[in-house]
């Protein structure tokens, strides 16, 4: 027990300036609210948390475990629904709704996990993207999850602990909790067993199996975790936005973003997910807002498209790979 | 019987690469297989550790059946192999190459990491232990992916092709590891070969496959000089040794 | 009767439009063993070629056929040369994001430089006429535009399959470092595929303008469906990529019909079944 607590919370086994800038990142956080007196700048800060926590997930299926999954809205949207119109429907308290969304995410993607697998990278990639697709269509096509109008959360004084309702100050914390639960356990998890074996599937197929590593099941089992891991950031946007339709949560555009974000901050390392969010998510909140405001449309997907062929050519381990290689010349 | 073949074909689409092998080890022996290019060494190797499964015949270890088992589960049998061409994981460190292949026998990283350092130590890799391995000399990486396969703590070890490419000085220090190895952890080795100076050296028994088949067998001494063996060897101009 | 003959033939026809769209894909992925994410985008861009000729000059639509497949050839090229050939030096993850960021950079620049509104031909010899076979009456664009896209098609199967070229591209896909070895320039032939790719779905860019809507976002569907031709006719199989493209096309137009939200759910089903239950395709290896 003490053992798994130590994995969970000691980062001792990395570099000391690491740990010093993950105190010093967690201390802003905190006191962000309060330095900061802005709305827009604090929904900036929220949006850059929740991104965070959608690029942790991935980032175990995408970056530990090398498959590149283009369909995790799903599991953001299979999340914000079952904590809307759980809570919409059937009064069920926000904390409750979180675990059925997370069993719905695993389950359905176990289901399709192993016929997945055994395609290869590209053709892979596209069946993601298909079976997400998929499950949004039929989510605008269904009657009962709202279709295209979606589902509107009750507006309830805050804050409210039974739905999370909270002022931008509560969901800040609250984003950030989430935020803090998922990097704990990626810390855990690259410790783990699974961690490795995940690794040895994503560097090596063929000497994973013969080290008795069961490849398929092991991509299956990553790939469901990270499902849950998406779900539970779904749920967060139902209670957050008070309002998801599945153009929202859903979108093909959210699950190259997510995507995105790991692959330009690092993938496959536990700072990537977060380096990639604080550079893409400003850039969008605040270059594409203003020149949108001027009528001009898609200049942040323009510099994102840019940003990610110049990672993809010159530094595939993104802006943390870049770090690395020049504090290894230095 | 440690490890039986029995009449094992294996066939792509026409192509018969193995065509009714049967061969027996025992418990404790260094057995070579060996033979010119084509004749089907690989390809048996990968039918017994699952990587292929055989068209017809019989694998058996430790008087289990295990024709046709997934890679993983033959590993977790305990039968090791290593690579011809390297297969290290490029983004692990020396050492975490080697607890991947301890995590095959538990679920505890101290464990892990304990039994990789022992092993590490067996194969003179302790100081490399944080680096990274596609930095070091490829007589160094034919090291950790020994020091990889054993960590599974294998019974057989099967090794494919591991002489590659060495120099006669790296060459006699892996066939010491080996023996060193063997002694430690109580192994039996089967090895496939090119470099003839390593296998030669190394091996208490020969087999030797032509052509898909099975020719000849005995101490190296006795296959040196078997006609059938120098005539499948004749027509290629083959140097000792490389 | 004249319901279902109508549906089969616009399924037929579609079907011809998908198979030629799915060719340069096929031909890509062939010759380089990589997947052109932003080829949808490369048809968005003849899409608007035609759209700008049409609109700012008096010229019927069908004039601009040409300047899609130039602007498509070069885009190609260009796309090989500038980013192809840095991101295969990398691992297979990059090389998907690769063009994947292609694909975002130019739907958002024609995004910014046409904003998001749907567009539609006003004028052409084509658009928005009837004619008639037979006892059904088909659009006259539609009919164009397949009978053009086999026409092509055939012509780029033809060159693939009967000179010198063709053959020094098939070489190059079958074995690259052999077809070096054979004094084939196989930088060439690798830009040379995804230079006519991106032609062949210029052109087919242009064909549909005259009746599909316009936008910067049609590229994504179009290179789904694509991938699922390429997928069920079987990679490497020039003839299974026709077929697969009648059968998209008629699952298309048929399930359109029936259940018309979920039109493009089929072929993204279609896609997904056939690649977990018949992973080689109708025709492929």
């Amino acid at each position: 027990m003490g053992q798994l607590l130590r994995d969970i919370f000691s980062f001792g086994d990395r570099p000391v300036i690491e740990r010093v800038i993950l105190v010093v990142f967690a201390a802003i956080v905190l006191a962000f609210p309060w330095l900061v007196e802005s709305a827009y700048a604090r929904a900036v800060m929220i949006k850059f948390l929740l991104f965070a926590l959608f690029a942790l997930g991935w980032n175990l299926i995408g970056g530990y475990g090398g498959q590149v999954d283009l369909g995790q809205a799903k599991n953001v949207g299979f999340g914000a629904y079952a904590t809307a119109l759980m809570i919409v429907h059937l009064k069920t308290p926000f904390w409750l709704t979180v675990p059925v969304g997370m069993f719905f995410a695993t389950l359905e993607s176990f289901a399709v996990a192993y016929p997945m697998f055994r395609l290869r990278r590209h053709y892979f990639a596209i069946a993601t993207l298909c079976v997400a697709l998929v499950w949004k269509e039929l989510f605008i096509f269904w009657d009962w999850t709202g279709g295209a109008r979606g589902v509107e959360l009750p507006i309830k004084p805050t804050p409210n602990f039974t739905y999370m309702e909270f002022g931008a100050i509560g969901y800040h914390y609250f984003i950030f909790g989430l935020f803090m639960a998922q990097f704990l356990f990626m810390n855990w998890f690259t410790k783990s067993k699974l961690g490795y074996q995940l690794q040895a599937v994503r560097d090596n197929e063929d000497a994973a199996a013969s080290l008795g590593i069961n490849v398929t099941g092991t991509k299956v089992i990553a790939y469901c975790i990270t499902a849950a891991l998406g779900a539970m950031g779904g749920s967060f946007m139902s209670v957050y936005y008070l309002y998801i339709d599945p153009d929202l949560v859903m979108p093909l555009d959210l699950s190259i973003l997510i995507a995105m974000t790991v692959m330009v901050g690092g993938a496959g390392s536990i700072w990537g997910p977060m380096i990639g969010a604080a550079a893409l998510i400003p850039l969008d909140m605040y270059l594409g807002a203003w020149l949108a405001g001027g009528g001009y449309y898609g200049i942040d997907f323009i510099i994102y498209g840019f940003i990610i062929m110049i990672i993809a050519a010159y530094e595939p381990r993104g802006i943390w790979g870049l770090i690395q290689r020049m504090s290894k010349k230095g | 019987m440690l490890l039986g073949v029995q009449s094992l074909v294996k066939e792509f689409g026409g192509l018969v690469a193995n065509a009714d092998i049967s061969l027996e080890l025992e418990h404790g022996e260094i057995v070579g297989l060996i033979g010119p290019n084509g004749a089907g060494k690989t390809t048996l190797f990968n039918c017994i550790v699952g990587y292929y499964k055989p068209t017809s015949g019989k694998v058996l270890f430790e008087g289990e059946d295990i024709t046709g088992w997934p890679a993983h589960r033959v590993a977790r049998m305990g039968i090791g192999r290593t690579f011809q061409s390297m297969k290290i994981m490029p983004l692990l460190t020396v050492e975490e190459n080697v607890m991947v292949g301890a995590y095959c026998r538990t679920g505890d990283r101290q464990i892990a990491r304990r039994d990789a350092h022992e092993i590490l130590e067996l194969v003179n890799l302790t100081g490399e232990a944080h680096a990274s391995p596609t930095e070091l000399p490829i007589a160094s990486q034919k090291r950790i992916e020994l020091a990889r396969a054993l960590a599974t703590k294998p019974r057989l070890l099967m090794l494919d092709e591991l002489a590659a490419g060495l120099n006669p000085l790296e060459t006699k220090e892996i066939v010491e590891t080996l023996h060193r190895i063997k002694e430690e952890r109580n192994l039996t080795l089967f090895l496939t070969e090119h470099v003839m100076e390593f296998i030669m050296r190394i091996s208490q028994r020969l087999i030797v496959m032509a052509a898909g088949r099975r020719i000849a067998e005995g101490t190296p001494d006795q296959v040196a000089k078997d006609d059938r063996v120098i005539e499948a060897y004749l027509g290629e101009r083959y140097a000792e040794g490389r | 009767m004249e319901l279902a003959t109508q549906l089969v033939t616009y399924g037929i026809l579609m079907g011809c439009v998908f198979a030629f769209v799915a060719l340069g894909l096929s031909l890509i992925f062939g010759v380089m063993d990589i997947v052109n994410f932003a080829h949808g985008e490369f048809l968005m861009v003849g899409m608007y070629v035609a759209f700008l000729i049409s609109s700012y000059l008096p010229l019927d639509p069908l004039v601009s056929l040409p300047f899609a497949a130039a602007l498509g050839f070069i885009l190609g090229i260009f796309s090989y040369r500038l980013l192809i050939t840095h991101i295969l030096r990398g691992p297979m993850v990059a090389q998907l994001f690769g063009t994947f960021g292609l694909m975002l950079f130019l739907r958002y620049l024609v995004m910014f430089i046409f904003g998001p509104d749907v567009r539609t031909l006003s004028h052409g010899v084509l658009v928005g006429k009837q004619i008639s076979v037979g006892w059904v009456s088909l659009d006259a664009s539609k009919v164009m535009a397949a009978g053009l896209c086999l026409l092509f098609f055939a012509f780029v199967f033809w060159m693939i399959n009967r000179t010198k070229l063709g053959r020094a591209l098939r070489a190059t896909s079958l074995d690259a470092e052999a077809a070096r070895y054979m004094g084939i320039d196989t930088e060439k032939m690798n830009a040379l595929a995804w230079g006519i790719g991106g032609a062949t779905v210029g052109i087919a860019g242009g064909l549909l303008a005259h009746f599909y809507y316009i936008t910067p976002t049609v590229g994504m569907l179009f290179v789904l469906i694509a991938f699922a031709t390429v997928a069920l006719g079987g990679f490497g199989s020039v003839p299974g990529a026709f077929l697969a493209g009648i059968i998209i096309g008629l699952i298309q137009v048929l399930g359109g019909h029936y259940l018309s939200e979920l039109k493009f759910t089929f072929i993204y089903i279609a896609y997904f079944l056939t690649v977990v239950l018949r992973p080689r395709g109708l025709f492929g290896w």
